[in-house]
């Protein structure tokens, strides 16, 4: 069996020095630059010039209100033309970025207000920017994490008369501070230089297909852009190539899915890179009737990732859409994560998608690739400069065809977790990171297929267990810290949801799937798939009595979560007798249930 | 202008159509904990609104809507605003 390594193509030259000298290159270029898109589908246009112009003013200002070089400026604002002044003009006052995600609507502002406040301080921001709208319920947290210079909107310090003023960048120098996307329990600030997000960018130009001078690269983005897939995916690289972009903002999108659609039409767009629940929203809400005139068939490749990629949902997406001229090639799975940058492995681009069949029960028990009934999409080979690794628990490197742990290494990778060395030294070990995501290797592409970090991610937004786990605290019925949160792809769904383990008390009662449901969908807004009640004892732990999270998935998976064997061994063999009765139908059948 | 029988009517079609959601909505269910919108829940159903009656929802208006009919009448009242 041929080891589980991975070696990407050689890291292309570099294009760019640093970002600031790549935008200084963009707006000289007389290339196409952003585009907004607005709810109602109007369009603001924003060429590379005007955003250096802009940005070299809001740099002015910084400078003029004690912004060092080198020091964290937090940015909290929606997509559109505010966003690149603060965030440019953070980069050329020498400063670095740290873009935060913005509140709510109808929201929930306590919670976000803590959030906020521990992203400011994790990441030592000496101010924050934002415009009128949202700064008005930033003070909180501005007031909570005290940032030496406080608050500031966007607008006045770009129209505040400063001299503009345009600072180089070293390439080895922390270039940007982006969060793990959504966790709000444990946020670690990801720290990538100047080098290692040009790496990225580089790397992704060159697996882009050739394009022309008539016919170039667009992509249309809804993602925020306080996220990986959208800052560097769509934007920086859109800005090293230079080239056009076209820029929905999430809640546009979501409001509307058909949007994102028809600008693809109006722009020619030939690229998106979205979650796998992007393409299922699609798929379902969109009419008919929003698609009147549409054409898709420029679209080239429609990257999946940041979550598990569900390859039903996939399919549904192509299949709805190919009567608009989507062309069911351009689907390309692609996996990575916020500490290397962005992207880890992609498929080949205009290849068909390429699954493989396995047994989901002998993958989990064993860890073996066995074929089966449940298609696992392959993310492809590593990106230009990225060598991968499956290794086994013994740290060694697996054979073929068997799950381990999956490590990357290559010269997008972080330098750090910002000011947290144990953290840092937990995940990086001689230039490899640990991804914490399980996979295996199958003719030599990788497929991941689970994960051994506990972290749930749901519509590309990454949640520590925690957060769901807490929400259940003191709820009647539920045995006080015997709940684990986890994630998991139900077969033929739209891709990762939330499942609850939850060992229940004497005090149940028969609506308590329904209070456990309502209670974590109020404090975590996060509407729970699968609930699952268990008698005491069944989580399993280790022997200092943690929770052992994966292991406790590995067991829902495998319908081997049993209650300890004294509990109640004549519902035991009951249980055992069912499934082998189950098996033997070959039906598919949830997991055991337990009488509470 | 709308009232907020409008607006109610409006929230039933957006959960039933854009939300997928089967249960009857009552003007007391609350948000968050009868019909369990999540983030995106909530945008959806906000952005849906904005759009029927041309109005601005903001993320303060989050503090003084708990229920269905909070939200019919802080979304009716503000299209008399906007008049």
């Amino acid at each position: 069996m041929r080891p589980a390594r991975l070696q990407g193509a050689p890291q292309p030259r570099a294009r760019h020095a640093s970002l600031n000298e790549a935008l200084e290159r963009a707006a000289v270029s007389g290339r196409r630059g952003l585009t907004f898109v607005s709810a109602d589908e109007s369009e603001t246009a924003l060429g590379w010039d005007e955003v250096r112009e802009r940005a070299s003013r809001v740099a002015g200002a910084l400078a003029d209100l004690g912004v060092r070089p080198g020091e964290r400026v937090a940015l909290v604002l929606p997509t559109g033309p505010d966003f690149m002044d603060a965030f440019f003009g953070a980069l050329l006052a020498g400063a670095v970025p740290v873009p935060l995600y913005p509140p709510v609507r109808l929201g929930r502002l306590p919670e976000y207000h803590a959030t906020t406040a521990r992203m400011l301080r994790l990441s030592d921001a000496a101010v924050l920017l934002s415009d009128g709208r949202v700064g008005r319920l930033l003070g909180e947290a501005v007031l909570r994490a005290g940032p030496r210079l406080g608050l500031r909107n966007v607008a006045s310090l770009r129209e505040s008369g400063a001299s503009p003023i345009a600072r180089p960048a070293d390439p080895g120098a922390l270039a940007l501070v982006q969060y793990s996307s959504g966790s709000t329990v444990d946020p670690k600030p990801v720290a990538l230089s100047h080098r290692a997000v040009l790496a990225q960018t580089d790397a992704l130009r060159a697996l882009m297909p050739d394009d022309t001078p008539e016919d170039p690269q667009l992509g249309v983005s809804w993602l925020p852009l306080y996220h990986d897939m959208g800052l560097i995916g769509c934007l920086l690289s859109a800005l090293t190539y230079p080239g056009p972009l076209v820029l929905l903002g999430p809640e546009v999108f979501l409001g509307r899915p058909a949007l994102w659609l028809r600008a693809f039409s109006r722009h020619g767009g030939t690229m998106s890179v979205a979650p796998s629940f992007a393409y299922a929203v699609c798929a379902r809400r969109v009419k008919d009737e929003e698609m009147e005139g549409v054409d898709l068939s420029r679209w080239r490749l429609a990257m999946n990732g940041a979550e598990q990629v569900s390859v039903e949902a996939a399919r549904r997406f192509s299949d709805r859409f190919s009567r608009w001229g989507f062309r069911p090639s351009a689907l390309m799975p692609v996996y990575g994560l916020a500490e290397a940058a962005l992207a880890v492995t992609f498929s080949p681009p205009r290849a068909p998608l390429r699954t493989v069949p396995v047994d989901p029960v002998a993958l989990a028990r064993e860890g073996r690739v066995l074929p089966g009934g449940r298609r696992l999409a392959s993310v492809g080979i590593p990106v230009p400069g990225v060598s991968v690794e499956v290794r086994t628990e013994s740290g060694t490197v697996a054979p073929e065809g068997v799950v381990g742990r999956i490590y990357a290494r290559g010269p997008s990778v972080m330098d750090e977790y910002l000011g947290q060395p144990e953290a840092t030294r937990a995940v990086l070990d001689g230039g490899w990171l640990d991804t914490g995501d399980l996979g295996f290797v199958q003719d030599g592409e990788l497929v991941v297929c689970g994960r051994v970090k506990d972290v749930v991610v749901l519509r590309g937004a990454n949640h520590a267990p925690q957060e769901f786990e807490d929400a259940l605290d003191g709820l009647a019925g539920v045995r006080a810290g015997c709940a684990v949160a986890l994630g998991f792809v139900p077969p033929g769904g739209d891709g990762e949801e939330l499942l609850l383990l939850v060992e229940t008390t004497a005090d149940a009662g028969p609506d308590l799937v329904d209070r456990i449901r309502a209670v974590v969908a109020e404090r975590t807004g996060v509407r729970p798939h699968t609930v699952q009640l268990l008698v005491p004892g069944t989580l399993p732990r280790t022997s200092s009595g943690k929770l052992r999270r994966p292991e406790a998935l590995r067991r829902w998976a495998t319908r081997t979560l049993y209650p300890p064997a004294r509990v109640n061994a004549v519902r035991m063999f009951g249980e055992v007798l069912r499934s082998a009765l189950a098996l033997a139908r070959a039906r598919p059948r949830p997991a055991p249930e337990v009488e509470t | 202008m709308a009232t907020e029988t409008q607006v109610l009517e409006a929230i039933r079609t957006i959960a039933r159509t854009e939300l997928e959601m089967e249960r009857p909505i009552s003007p007391e269910d609350d948000l968050l904990r009868d019909l369990a919108l999540d983030s995106l829940g909530l945008t959806v159903l906000a952005v849906g609104l904005e759009n029927r009656f041309r109005v601005k929802l903001s993320e303060e208006d989050a503090a003084g809507v708990q229920t269905v009919a909070d939200l019919a009448r802080h979304v009716a009242s503000r299209t008399e605003a906007a008049r």
